[in-house]
């Protein structure tokens, strides 16, 4: 589903790589935690997978397409396949929950008969439902979170980026939305997950790529978070 | 593609940025009046032109018993030199009428204003017999004046386009320094255009970037933008076009045209005729300003 080979990014005002020479591979359904210091690379693995960024060298493949080969007109076609939820959740403050998930399939023109169908479906799976017309600034930080999540999940992406997505709520809300993306994950979802949330990860005992200064020094199935800060 | 969706982001647009689309709509209207004034100056110029070209004749003076001059050295001109510059007149390709006016025609037609003390101590033999010469291209003078000039009897030749000469250069001035001026504005209006649209795209980054992220096309996320510019610059251009008739009802129709009644004017109609481009020329200018800034601003 993701397959990066030998792929290394430098950013132009940096001296060093971002990612250095990175070779791995994410199959179709699988739930991986990127875990690793801050600055190891971890977002920028997200960004070159949504071909927000270009690598300096090295190849990416998404969904069965060669980004380097995508020309940037079907880049939006690239993301309508990939779902992505970050720390900050990225709501629109004016719309409301409906209209904020509804937003993500007004914007590529999905059929109103569509949206009134999907949304309150996806609005059930994560469990908002009845708080469908409140404004996010009348939600907790977790039930803004699923918001972010729904709006990521609507369109029923191949691939779910998750960029920490616990890092802004308390531990027992944490598991609450973890309880989602799992949940998400057996719908056959591929989920990447940067994270540095140690008991999460030892909790999910999911695959975990640990990355350091751009480099991969550990994947392991099954694994835990592995280091201490 | 959902209109409703497109229409409410513009409408959320025009209001977030109220001050700014005011601006945009107020040096849009300033440039398309500069410019349709441009084009009426234009416009009545060829009008001016048009009007006076059918009227422009080449005058052969002939020699009278008064004229000095190389070719009046014979004194009055005679009957045999009169034939010759008739002939030499209604041969020549150029020509398409010949008039002859005799001395005592000439007379008739100056004294025609009546109570006119000049008139007095004027007799026919003062003035001069002339040959007035319409032409078949008005342009085309000067082979007609160098073939009578310097025949013997013609005292000298009066072509009309030296005098209207001047007045075509002024006008021709003035059409060079109005477009100038309303291309300066154009430049200006579509700085401000750009501008008001950057920070149109800034407000908006959160939207945006969403939009970006959940996969909506370029086209879809910069519509709005364009479409905004393009109303705004609709607006300012039909302004514009107000202002250009105003002007034209003022300054041609109250004031010129009654109290110059010798010349053509242009009319409501050919402003008119020039509404299609003025606005066709604001909305291209808007729509295409923030069509380039959005290309820096809004990248994939
Ligand atoms: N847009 C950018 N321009 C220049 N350098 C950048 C940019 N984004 C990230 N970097 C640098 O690249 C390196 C990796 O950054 P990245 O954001 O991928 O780290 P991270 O693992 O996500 O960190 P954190 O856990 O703090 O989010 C860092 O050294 C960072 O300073
Ligand atoms: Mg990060």
């Amino acid at each position: 589903m993701i397959r990066f080979d030998n792929v290394t990014k430098v950013y132009p005002t940096q001296s060093g790589p971002a990612l250095e020479s990175l070779t791995m591979e994410v199959e179709r359904g699988e739930f991986l935690f990127l875990v690793g210091p801050s600055g190891s690379g971890k977002s920028t693995f997200l960004r070159l997978v949504l071909k927000e960024e270009r690598p300096t060298s090295g190849r990416i493949r998404v969904a069965g397409k060669d980004l380097h080969r995508l020309s940037n007109w079907k880049v939006p076609h690239l993301r309508r396949r990939i779902g992505t939820v970050f720390q900050d959740f990225r709501l629109l403050p004016n719309k409301t929950v409906f209209e904020n998930v509804a937003f993500a399939l007004q914007v590529i023109g999905k059929p109103r008969r569509q949206i009134a169908r999907d949304v309150p479906a996806v609005l059930d799976l994560v469990g908002l439902d009845g708080k469908q017309d409140r404004m996010p600034d009348q939600l907790s930080g977790g039930e803004q979170q699923r918001v972010a999540v729904a709006r990521a999940f609507v369109n029923r992406p191949l691939i779910l980026l998750a960029d920490e997505p616990t890092g802004n709520l308390d531990p027992a809300t944490s598991v609450g939305i973890m309880k989602l993306l799992d949940r998400i994950n057996r719908t056959g979802t591929t989920v990447v997950m940067a994270t540095h949330d140690q008991s999460i990860v030892d909790q999910m005992r999911k695959r975990v790529i640990q990355l350091e200064d751009g480099r991969l020094v550990r994947d392991q199935s099954r694994g835990v978070y592995g280091y201490t800060r | 593609m959902r209109f409703q969706y497109v229409f409410s982001e513009i409408a959320n647009g025009l209001r977030r940025n109220l001050t700014m689309t005011v601006a945009v709509v107020i040096t849009v209207s300033i440039s398309i009046a500069l410019f349709g004034t441009g084009l009426l100056i234009r416009a009545q110029s060829e009008a001016t032109k048009g009007y006076w070209y059918d009227k422009v004749e080449i005058s052969v003076f002939m020699c009278n018993a008064y004229s000095v001059g190389a070719n009046c050295a014979g004194g009055e001109v005679t009957d045999v030199e009169r034939d010759t510059v008739r002939e030499t007149l209604e041969a020549h390709p150029e020509v398409s009428e010949v008039f002859h006016e005799t001395q005592e025609e000439a007379y008739e037609r100056f004294t025609e204003p009546l109570d006119d003390p000049v008139a007095e101590v004027i007799t026919p033999d003062q003035l001069q017999e002339a040959f007035r010469v319409a032409l078949v291209d008005p342009d085309e003078y000067d082979g007609v004046v160098s073939a009578v000039a310097g025949l013997p009897g013609v005292q000298n030749v009066h072509d009309q386009r030296e005098v209207l000469g001047p007045l075509f250069r002024l006008l021709s001035g003035f059409q060079v320094g109005a477009i100038v001026v309303a291309v300066i504005q154009v430049i200006a209006a579509a700085l401000l255009i750009a501008n008001t649209i950057r920070l149109a795209a800034f407000n908006r980054r959160r939207e945006t970037g969403i939009m970006r992220l959940v996969g909506a096309s370029n086209f879809y996320i910069q519509l709005p933008f364009i479409l905004e510019a393009a109303i705004a610059g609709l607006i300012g251009s039909i302004l514009g076009c107000v202002a250009v008739f105003a002007l034209h009802e003022v300054a041609v129709s109250r004031l010129l045209a009654p109290n110059f009644t010798f010349t053509a004017w242009v009319d409501r109609g050919d402003v008119w005729m020039m509404v299609p481009w003025l606005l066709l020329t604001g909305v291209i200018i808007s729509a295409f300003a923030s069509f380039i800034t959005l290309r820096r601003y809004l990248r994939v």
